[in-house]
């Protein structure tokens, strides 16, 4: 960095005059096609339709599904600055179910953003309170959450977004991850603890193992 | 305790990991007990710090303080040649090196104990039966690359693992070989205990660190290494806990001693789950031993049912046929056979299974559990196991075979985790030696086991 006055401005022109000066090359493009990257994907965007409404329903799937967290809702506020995601997904609902109903004539099903039961949030509040509201803990916060719960509600999560600042579609997209967490109350409190010994997923994997092996291995199983 | 047998293995084989009982009666007795017939080794309490320390635990750590350093601990541990036991057989001095070579405000050491493997539990019976070996090798490694904070990963469903765990860090902790003025006056060492639970992957370091640091359990792009970048941005060692519990006995018994164990190119020993139609348990081997011995210990032997395959790797292992028994049991060599050292799991299979059937349940385990961060995770390990429940099923379309070559060498090469690359050796192994019985269901539709359909 140097602290000569203008010469970013300088730097910026040079740029803008080499351009300038450069050799154009113009293509007759429908007939002649440019070389394009071969992953090139064209800008991703979703404007408006041809109606002119916007095609995003701002339902903040795309944010949640997206695997490495790429996808993040943003926009321009009224002072026509553009900020990354806006604020806790709710705001939308309105707008959300506005647009679905257009769309499709229905609303759609979520049970992320569907309305959801109030819930005594007083001993959310005191885990919170205990995990020093730290979005890093947030494993824990949810394991405990569950154990007061019974089961992960939806209205538990936005408060928990709300209260650490962690964006909901991070909370939503660890809690479906990891089995052992659940939105719905469990049938038993049995059925809680064999998950906790033993995930489905691998009880069936081992029966499949001893079919496929045709005989029981040996010793234990 | 986990209710898994430990099995008798030839007096000869050195039991670094697994202490054999002191008194020669019990010693003797295990030597001479058919295979299969349990033996416990250190059934008094593994939690009793002083008849620990009275056989010799925290003897490593005081001679790495007081005589050789922390740079001369790494020298020593390369010197002996140990590699990971987590499955890639990385060389765990190269870690630390990286580790202690990057600048940060800290540094964290993680013990892997998650034993993702769901048929295996050497991690476990590991764990509860020599806890100080691996809370010593972990003390030691944050010794050496310089770290303050250690974490145990344990899965949360082993309630004994981390009952025995609590106890032996609480008492270690008191003894002063871990906590605070553990390296020192005012250089601490904290230890944790960390449960995780709800997925496969959590087994693979990056994921692991991700559980660790309350996120969704998905893959991240290596390099940077956790080692330069892991936990919360700090470089973190992860280590299986087998690699750890190995240190202590090269730091008191010296790098020559360890690098003479086992093969050449990869010292020491292994544990390893062996299920056999006869028995299944868990036995610690010398790296480099044949497979035929291996298996040996789980009773298949000559007399028995034919073996008709050997499944090495766990859930993404490689199916191997009778005709390979005498390779080594090292990382390279495994590979070369087309499975891998993965979890330690060798299951033998007799003339009742179906190879088809067997690398259809792998591949669809492998699918599920897939963290659906790229292409060839999510998309990719599920076309694999579309084929091989189409080969199962019998609905096999023309070029299948071809597809799944095609489709595994793509995944192989754009594969951003271990998982997904690993997760084409069941299928890929099935049909470079078997392939007669595929063929069998391919063209004909029928089993010849009688498994499918
Ligand atoms: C799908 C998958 C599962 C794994 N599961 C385990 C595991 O259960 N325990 C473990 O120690 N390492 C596991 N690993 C290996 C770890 O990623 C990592 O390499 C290891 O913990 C490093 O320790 P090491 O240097 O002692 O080998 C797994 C790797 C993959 C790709
Ligand atoms: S928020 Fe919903 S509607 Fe908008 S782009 Fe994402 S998935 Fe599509
Ligand atoms: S399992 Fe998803 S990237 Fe490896």
């Amino acid at each position: 960095m140097s602290f000569i006055p203008g010469l970013g401005l300088v730097r910026g022109m040079s740029l803008t005059l080499r351009r300038f000066f450069e050799p154009k090359a113009t293509i007759r493009y429908p007939e002649v096609k440019a070389d394009i990257p071969p992953k090139f994907r064209g800008r991703l965007q979703l404007l408006y339709d041809e109606y002119g409404t916007l095609k995003c329903e701002t339902c903040f799937q795309c944010a949640q599904a997206c695997p490495i967290e790429c996808i993040d809702m943003g926009g321009m506020d009224t002072k026509g600055r553009f900020h990354v995601h806006w604020g806790p997904a709710e705001t939308y609902g309105e707008r959300r179910e506005e647009s679905a109903l257009r769309r499709s004539g229905r609303t759609v099903p979520d049970p992320a953003y569907a309305h959801f039961e109030g819930l005594d949030v007083g001993p959310l509040d005191d885990i919170l309170a205990d995990f020093d509201y730290d979005p890093a803990r947030l494993l824990p916060i949810l394991e405990a959450t569950q154990a007061a719960y019974g089961h992960l509600p939806v209205a538990a999560l936005k408060r928990i977004s709300q209260v650490t600042g962690a964006w909901y579609a991070q909370i939503y997209g660890t809690a479906s991850f990891y089995s052992h967490l659940r939105f719905e109350p469990p049938a038993s409190a049995a059925q809680a603890a064999e998950v906790t010994a033993r995930r489905p997923a691998d009880a069936s994997f081992l029966a499949g193992l001893g079919a496929s092996l045709g005989s029981r291995p040996g010793g234990d199983a | 305790m986990t209710d898994t047998a430990i099995l008798a293995t030839p007096k000869e084989w050195p039991a670094i990991l697994l202490p054999r009982a002191a008194d020669g009666a019990e010693a003797g007795k295990r030597a001479a007990a058919k295979p299969g017939t349990k033996a416990r080794p250190g059934a008094a309490d593994p939690t009793d710090l002083d008849a620990a320390v009275g056989a010799g635990a925290f003897a490593g750590l005081r001679r790495a303080i007081r005589d050789v350093g922390a740079t001369g601990t790494i020298a020593i541990v390369g010197a002996s040649g140990l590699r990971g036991r987590g499955g890639a057989g990385f060389p765990a001095a190269d870690k630390w090196r990286t580790a202690a070579g990057t600048a940060a405000k800290g540094r964290v050491v993680v013990a892997n104990g998650y034993g993702a493997d769901p048929a295996t539990t050497t991690d476990q019976v590991l764990l509860e039966r020599n806890p100080y070996a691996v809370i010593e090798g972990l003390a030691l490694a944050a010794f050496a690359i310089g770290a303050h904070e250690a974490i145990i990963a344990v899965r949360a469903g082993a309630v004994e693992t981390i009952r025995v765990l609590e106890a032996s860090v609480a008492a270690a902790e008191e003894a002063g070989f871990i906590g605070a003025d553990a390296f020192g006056p005012g250089r601490r060492l904290d230890v944790s205990i960390a449960t995780v639970q709800g997925a496969y992957l959590l087994g693979e370091e990056t994921i692991l660190l991700k559980a660790l640091e309350g996120k969704r359990g998905q893959a991240e792009q290596r390099p940077p290494h956790p080692a330069t970048r892991g936990l919360r941005g700090l470089p973190t060692v992860v280590h299986n806990v087998q690699t750890l519990a190995a240190i202590p006995w090269i730091l008191v018994n010296g790098a020559e001693a360890f690098a003479a164990i086992g093969a050449r190119d990869c010292p020491g020993t292994i544990l390893v789950q062996v299920r056999g139609p006869e028995a299944a348990g868990v036995a610690e081997v010398p790296m480099g031993t044949p497979l035929r011995e291996v298996a040996a210990l789980a009773g298949a032997t000559a007399k028995g049912r034919p073996v008709k395959a050997i499944l090495v790797g766990g859930p993404s292992g490689g199916i191997l046929p009778p005709e390979a028994l005498d390779t080594p049991y090292t990382f390279e060599a495994l590979r070369t056979a087309g499975a891998h050292v993965g979890s330690g799991s060798v299951i033998v299979a007799d003339d009742r299974a179906c190879i088809v059937d067997l690398a259809r349940v792998l591949t669809r385990y492998c699918a599920d559990e897939a963290c659906g961060k790229t292409i060839p995770c999510r998309i990719g390990t599920r076309r694999l196991s579309e084929i091989g429940d189409r080969l199962a099923a019998g609905t096999s379309r023309a070029g299948d075979l071809d597809l799944l070559t095609d489709l595994a060498a793509d995944i192989v090469g754009s594969a951003l985790c271990d998982h997904e690359r690993l997760a084409t050796l069941p299928l890929v192994s099935g049909m470079r030696y078997f392939r007669a019985e595929l063929d069998e269901h391919l063209e004909r539709g029928s089993c010849p086991a009688g498994v499918c359909h």
